[in-house]
């Protein structure tokens, strides 16, 4: 039936190839728009993961109760009734035990690295100019494995930061605000108002004004001094193989301690809901662009079959069942299917490089092009869509067709 | 052997009457014609006879084998192996070289290489070799009947069945598909069922089936 299917296309050349066309080009809208809006997420995930990181450990609040108080003054059993209840914090937060998070994390295959830091509220001098940051310490080349850190510099380099030492890399807007450059010291004065001179290696831009204006960098230990805190730690971030399964070991692990471990996703959950927003408007395209196509399939072939009763007719006289006139149209059908959502994965992709390879003029992360992504879903779900649009438009005439007999068919013409 | 038993057919809502209890019987090699004015029933009894459809009442018996009760399945596989049609219009397929039109029964049950050479040589003994790879858009009319009665007898059918095969040519090309529907006949011992309007090939039957308004008076 293969052979008559294809000759029986390809004698309709002009038809079959507007249907190939109106196929492609709804398979081609889907792959480059679905490819345009994955790859700015994919580059807004990475811009989130820097702040963050798939998953963080950072210490509880350490809140005092109720009932601990209670416990230490009254004897057991006492009905108290407060005026106001105790409560309060009795302390900043900090990580409860560093080296048992170490063994943990170092012992699970799917933690692919993580980074001790210490943050702290400080404020930056140059001369007269001050300016309030949150300096970050980690372990440089650790921060370098676990987030793209690297691509946000535009001066200097993060690895500078590694030998310890008071080096400190600014954000591209602190550095302005106070008028200095690569190479020059700048004052960090901490909560009791001592000063410590850094060296500036590294200017960091992550494109968002206010981020860069009040961020920066230095080696841990710096950062721990500075605050008269050694060996503190504000949080671990972690850095998995595989992102997807951050939610599942951030709620193992917080099941089995007091720390606050948190997943990149529930951090970002107003992102998130974006992402999802996305995704239905994706799919709602989809959706809209497979129904036009398969409108014009069931057109062509409905068009088709009127035209070739005469020859369904014969068909059957010969003996062939209505089952196999069924697959006859079915086949050009999943034909028209299957060259249109190749040819349109083709062209969605080129689509995709053009647009990728768009100068938008703006920096963002590292590049100044749109970003786009190739992935393989993209490719294999419009695919899939193509061909069930085209599987579903072609079963209704290839119903009809074959519900018909030949001696109506025959009747009708003569 | 075919039999017709009581045969009525009816049209329509409310029914109107065609065929008025036509009853005969059709023996194995026998050439029969059907013939009539235009509009008094054959086709329609030509079609019922062939199994292509089917009476509103009456049976059509095949060898005993009613064929209101045979399954789709098996009147498709009867109709590849055993019956052959020609029509008054060729019905070629027209995206089909001459060659692949002959082979489409074969085709119908995947053995199209076997019949190959068969197709080839009966395309030879009726003349249109030269049409084996041509479209039927290239060929002349009666290229194209022969080509379709080449179709029709590619399976060796037992009976064949041609409705005013040469309604649609010429009197020279009329003249010539008649002589070579009479060999078939002759030679091969093919069961051959016509229906004709014209009393001269009506004639050439060994028997003459002669409907006026759906009823039979039989004559030769
Ligand atoms: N499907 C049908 N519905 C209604 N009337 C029909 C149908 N098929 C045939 N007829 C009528 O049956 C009569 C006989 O038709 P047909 O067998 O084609 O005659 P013939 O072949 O002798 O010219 C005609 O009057 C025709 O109009
Ligand atoms: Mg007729």
């Amino acid at each position: 039936m293969l052979f008559l299917a294809m000759k029986q296309l390809f004698s309709k050349k002009t038809q079959t190839f507007l249907i190939l066309m109106g196929v492609s080009f709804g398979t081609m809208l889907f792959v480059s728009i679905s490819g345009v809006q994955l790859g700015l997420r994919e580059y807004m995930i990475k811009a989130l993961l820097n702040n963050t990181a798939h998953i963080i450990i950072s210490g509880a609040e350490n809140e005092i109760t109720e009932k601990e108080v209670r416990s230490q003054i009254y004897p057991e059993g006492r009905f108290i009734n407060w005026i106001t209840p105790p409560g309060g914090k009795r302390d900043e937060s900090k990580l409860e035990s560093y080296l048992g998070w170490v063994e943990i994390l170092r012992a699970n295959p799917d933690v692919y690295d993580f980074s001790p830091r210490f943050s702290t509220n400080v404020i930056i001098k140059s001369k007269k100019i001050k300016t309030n940051v949150n300096l970050v310490g980690s372990l440089p080349k650790k921060q370098i494995r676990i987030s793209e850190i690297s691509d946000y510099i535009i001066e200097g380099d993060f690895e500078s930061l590694s030998s310890g030492g008071n080096k400190i890399v600014l954000g591209v807007g602190v550095a302005e605000d106070l008028g200095v450059s690569l190479g020059q010291f700048v004052d960090v004065l901490n909560a009791f108002g001592k000063i410590t001179p850094f060296k500036i290696v590294g200017l960091s831009k992550f494109g968002d004004t206010r981020t860069d204006s009040a961020l920066a960098f230095a080696h841990l230990s710096d950062v721990q001094k500075v605050n008269r805190t050694p060996g503190r730690l504000s949080e671990i971030a972690v850095s998995l193989t595989d992102i997807d399964k951050s939610e599942e070991l951030a709620e193992l692990w917080s099941s089995f301690s007091k720390d606050k471990v948190q997943d990149w996703r529930s951090a970002n959950a107003m992102f998130m809901e974006m992402i999802k927003m996305q995704d239905i408007v994706r799919y709602f395209i989809m959706f809209s662009v497979l129904i036009v196509a398969a409108f014009g399939i069931y057109n062509v072939l409905s068009i088709m079959i009127n035209q070739k009763k005469k020859e369904i007719a014969i068909l059957r006289s010969i003996g062939f069942p209505p089952k196999k006139i069924l697959i006859l149209i079915l086949y050009q059908g999943f034909f028209l299917g299957i060259c249109g959502g190749v040819v349109g994965l083709a062209m969605g992709s080129l689509v995709t490089y053009g647009v990728g390879s768009i100068d938008i003029g703006v920096e963002l992360g590292g590049s100044n092009h749109i970003f786009v992504s190739y992935d393989y879903s993209i490719y294999l779900s419009a695919f899939i869509a193509a061909l069930f649009a085209s599987l579903v438009a072609s079963l209704i005439p290839a119903y009809m067709a074959s519900r018909m007999t030949p001696i109506d068919i025959i009747r009708g013409q003569a | 052997m075919i039999i017709g038993k009581n045969i009525v057919k009816e049209f329509g809502d409310p029914p109107h009457r065609i065929l008025h209890d036509l009853s005969f019987v059709i023996q194995d090699g026998e050439f029969v014609s059907i013939s009539g004015r235009s509009g008094s029933g054959k086709s329609t009894l030509l079609y019922i006879i062939s199994s292509l459809d089917f009476p509103s009442s009456g049976q059509v018996l095949f060898d005993d084998e009613d064929t209101s009760l045979m399954s789709v399945e098996h009147i498709h596989e009867f109709r590849t192996n055993h019956v052959g049609f020609i029509f008054q219009f060729h019905y070629l397929l027209p995206e089909l070289t001459g060659l692949e039109n002959v082979l489409l029964p074969p085709r119908n049950i995947d053995r199209v290489d076997e019949f190959r050479d068969r197709a080839l040589e009966l395309l030879k003994t009726m003349d249109v070799s030269k049409v084996a790879d041509k479209l039927p858009s290239q060929m002349s009319g009666g290229e194209q009947q022969r080509v379709a009665i080449a179709r029709a007898l590619i399976m060796k059918p037992k009976y064949l069945f041609a409705d005013e095969p040469t309604g649609n040519l010429d009197s020279a090309n009329g003249e010539v598909v008649m002589n070579i529907l009479k060999s078939i006949n002759k030679e091969r011992g093919t069961t051959l069922c016509l229906v004709t309007h014209e009393e001269e090939y009506a004639a050439m039957a060994q028997r003459e089936i002669y409907l006026i308004d759906g009823r039979m008076s039989e004559r030769g």
